[in-house]
């Protein structure tokens, strides 16, 4: 049975705590002199860094429906709090540092970023059509903003415009596939919907409604075909926010997706531990071949890249067709290698942005020409962008390739063979380009021979984010184990 | 059975889908809007043919009333607004009406030919208190959670309104460029 709605609010605390936050950002904001100030960034680090700290004491509390059936609390819906909580903190780090946001009001900017975090806790543990949609909602709208945060820069404001326009038509498109179901099954609780889907037989209206939900999904998580927006947003947006955007938002979108689709087209198998698809609705086939266009376009298009934020994006949307494999796979191992995948990203991705911001901060150039001699100017930063780099492209000792090596172990598993193949052509290509940074910076010599100095901060954060990308590729023993144990979703 | 109800409800039906298209083909965007009002007069009156007294007047108040209004005082501000180049620039694309075409057909072709479950007899009894109830019960969450997407699209469109300078004065009017 759900819990009420008073009952569950001492199993609301980590969602209340950056509810907190906010409302105190806005009375900081009130106060006012915030444009210099540092106290909303270490005012917000300081309730998401609660709020992942009460993340982390709900691992061992048992999987519980709150608030009438609206949110789970189960180690799916943990595990992802505090993954974006994790990584909205280090975007709090990267935003300080960043030259781009200097001088701006700081206040707005940390309201809206905690709105997109309490969006993403919400959208992870939705099991309500309702909630789900205006979690999805909390997330998009103040994203929007924070790419458009650079008012007055052209690019800037053309990747919020764009956005805007992709993603309220996308949320249409989904909003359209939830009324079908509506219409289907007369309710709009997940549990329920997948209960009386299974019954039924196939239709196509349960098809079309899979369809339609997936664009949805497929717009936050930016999977081709539904990718248009994002390198345009994640070159326009201020770095930490593509940074952001890259990883906490994808990594909602993918809790969001698995659930789901794990709910409602597909329904749990007592015997096996592995999920039965839903009668009439084959949408493994349709996400496969999604997972094989999607990593094959980002590798493609990445190659040709000379900005490296768009290069970045174009990696970030095939690093999605690589997780994509794990979602098709119907087992428990599929999904936990996500998962870990999502962890390993977190750090390499958010590891590269932060190196970009560092150079773009000195240089004011995000072209790849310009890191020619990096490794000279900037030895700290061209060597930790290295390791990232070289993580991205699933290179061992590097923590992507074991996050890669759980993904292909599951497909080959199961004999997608063919999938299995595409994707590893694709690494093959994103060496490519990847390792094309590398050479620039340490191989060819620099136009301007100035230093680039690094202060003691950044170079601290940079390890904290270096050292798990290394660490993680030989010793993943802890992380794995916590990813197999937040294979748990319920669904009253 | 053609009552005269059902003759209303086709009337309604047709007023609803005929703006709409007049919204998207229309040359001048102020008749656009226009439109679009009918369009959602429409709706507020199928609302009330599914008993939904409450949802019919909130259709009338906040999309008529309000947001329809807030569109055109956004057209009437901006530059230029007459000019059709600049008011609906993309109209008449052959391919996306043919594969708005094609939608149409998936759409409707499944919407005919679904059995979906339909109400046997349907009751006209105020939903008003029902609303509010499951408001503070069932969907409270939702409800609280609208509030903080609220502030922050609130504090957001301070934000875009506001100057680079920022210190609350209204944003400067550009000229129109020629």
């Amino acid at each position: 049975m759900p819990l009420g709605n008073l009952a569950s609010l001492s199993h609301f605390l980590p969602e209340l705590a950056v509810t907190a936050t906010i409302l105190l950002l806005v009375v900081a904001h009130v106060v006012g002199g915030n444009r210099q100030s540092a106290v909303p960034a270490i005012l917000s680090l300081a309730g998401v860094g609660a709020a992942l700290l009460l993340t982390a004491l709900q691992a061992s509390v048992p999987a519980k429906s709150l608030f009438e059936g609206m949110v789970a609390l189960d180690g799916f819906a943990v595990f992802f709090k505090a993954l974006t909580a994790l990584a909205t903190i280090v975007v709090v780090f990267l935003s300080m540092e960043s030259e781009e946001l200097a001088g701006r009001s700081q206040a707005e900017y940390y309201i809206f970023l905690l709105s997109v975090l309490l969006g993403m806790f919400l959208l992870s543990a939705s099991t309500d059509i309702v909630m789900l949609y205006l979690s999805l909602e909390l997330v998009s709208i103040p994203s929007y903003l924070l790419a458009g945060y650079l008012k007055g820069g052209g690019r800037s404001t053309e990747a919020a415009t764009k956005y805007v326009v992709f993603g309220a038509t996308a949320s249409g498109v989904m909003i359209y596939g939830f009324s079908l179901l509506y219409g289907m099954t007369g309710s709009t609780h997940l549990g329920e919907i997948g209960r009386a889907l299974a019954q039924g037989e196939a239709t196509t209206p349960m098809f079309l409604a899979a369809v339609m939900v997936a664009v949805g999904f497929g717009y936050k998580i930016a999977a081709v075909p539904f990718h248009m927006w994002s390198p345009d947003v994640y070159e326009g947006a201020p770095t930490p926010i593509t940074a952001f955007l890259s990883v906490g938002p994808k990594a909602a979108g993918f809790a969001v997706l698995v659930r789901f689709f794990y709910t409602v087209f597909a329904t749990p198998d007592a015997a096996s531990g592995a999920w039965v698809l839903s009668p009439g609705v084959d949408w493994t086939a349709l996400f496969a071949v999604l997972s094989a266009v999607t990593m094959s376009v980002g590798n493609l298009i990445a190659v040709k890249q000379d900005n490296v934020k768009r290069l970045l994006a174009y990696s970030s949307i095939a690093h999605a067709g690589y997780m994509l494999m794990g979602f098709v796979l119907l087992s428990p191992a599929g999904i936990k290698a996500i998962l870990f995948y999502l962890v390993v990203y977190l750090f390499m991705n958010l590891g590269a942005f932060y190196v970009v911001i560092l150079v773009a901060n000195r240089t004011r150039s995000e072209e790849i020409a310009d890191y020619s001699g990096l490794g000279s100017r900037a030895p700290f930063a061209a060597v930790s962008l290295a390791i990232f780099l070289f993580a991205l492209t699933g290179i061992p000792p590097f923590s992507g390739f074991i996050g890669k090596v759980y993904l292909f172990a599951e497909v080959i598993n199961k004999g997608v063979y063919w999938l299995a193949v595409v994707a590893a052509l694709n690494s093959v290509v994103s060496l490519y380009y990847y390792a094309r940074i590398i050479k620039v910076m340490f191989l060819e010599d620099p136009k301007d021979k100035s230093e680039i100095a690094v202060p003691a901060f950044p170079r601290a954060v940079l390890c904290l984010l270096a050292i798990p990308t290394l660490v993680l590729g030989v010793y993943w023993e802890p992380v794995i184990r916590m990813a197999e144990n937040s294979v748990k979703m319920i669904a009253f | 059975m053609t009552g005269p109800a059902d003759i209303i409800f086709y009337l309604l039906a047709a007023m609803t889908v005929g703006a709409a298209i007049l919204v998207a083909i229309l040359p001048n965007i102020v008749y656009s809007a226009i439109a679009l009002l009918f369009s959602f007069a429409g709706v507020a009156g199928l609302y009330v043919y599914l008993s939904a007294d409450f949802l019919a007047a909130t259709q009338v108040l906040i999309y008529v009333g309000g947001i329809l209004i807030l569109i055109l005082f956004a057209v009437f501000l901006s530059n230029r607004i007459s000019d059709v180049k600049i008011s609906n620039p993309s109209r008449f694309h052959w391919q996306a009406a043919f594969i708005c075409l094609g939608l149409f057909g998936i759409l409707s072709y499944t919407a005919v030919s679904t059995a979906f479950p339909v109400k046997a007899v349907l009751s006209y009894q105020p939903t008003t208190s029902e609303i509010g109830e499951l408001l503070m019960t069932r969907y409270l969450l939702p409800f609280e959670v609208a509030s903080v997407l609220l502030l922050a699209a609130l504090i957001g469109a301070a934000m875009l309104s506001r100057p680079d300078g920022g210190r609350g004065r209204p944003a400067e009017m550009e000229e129109p460029k020629r």
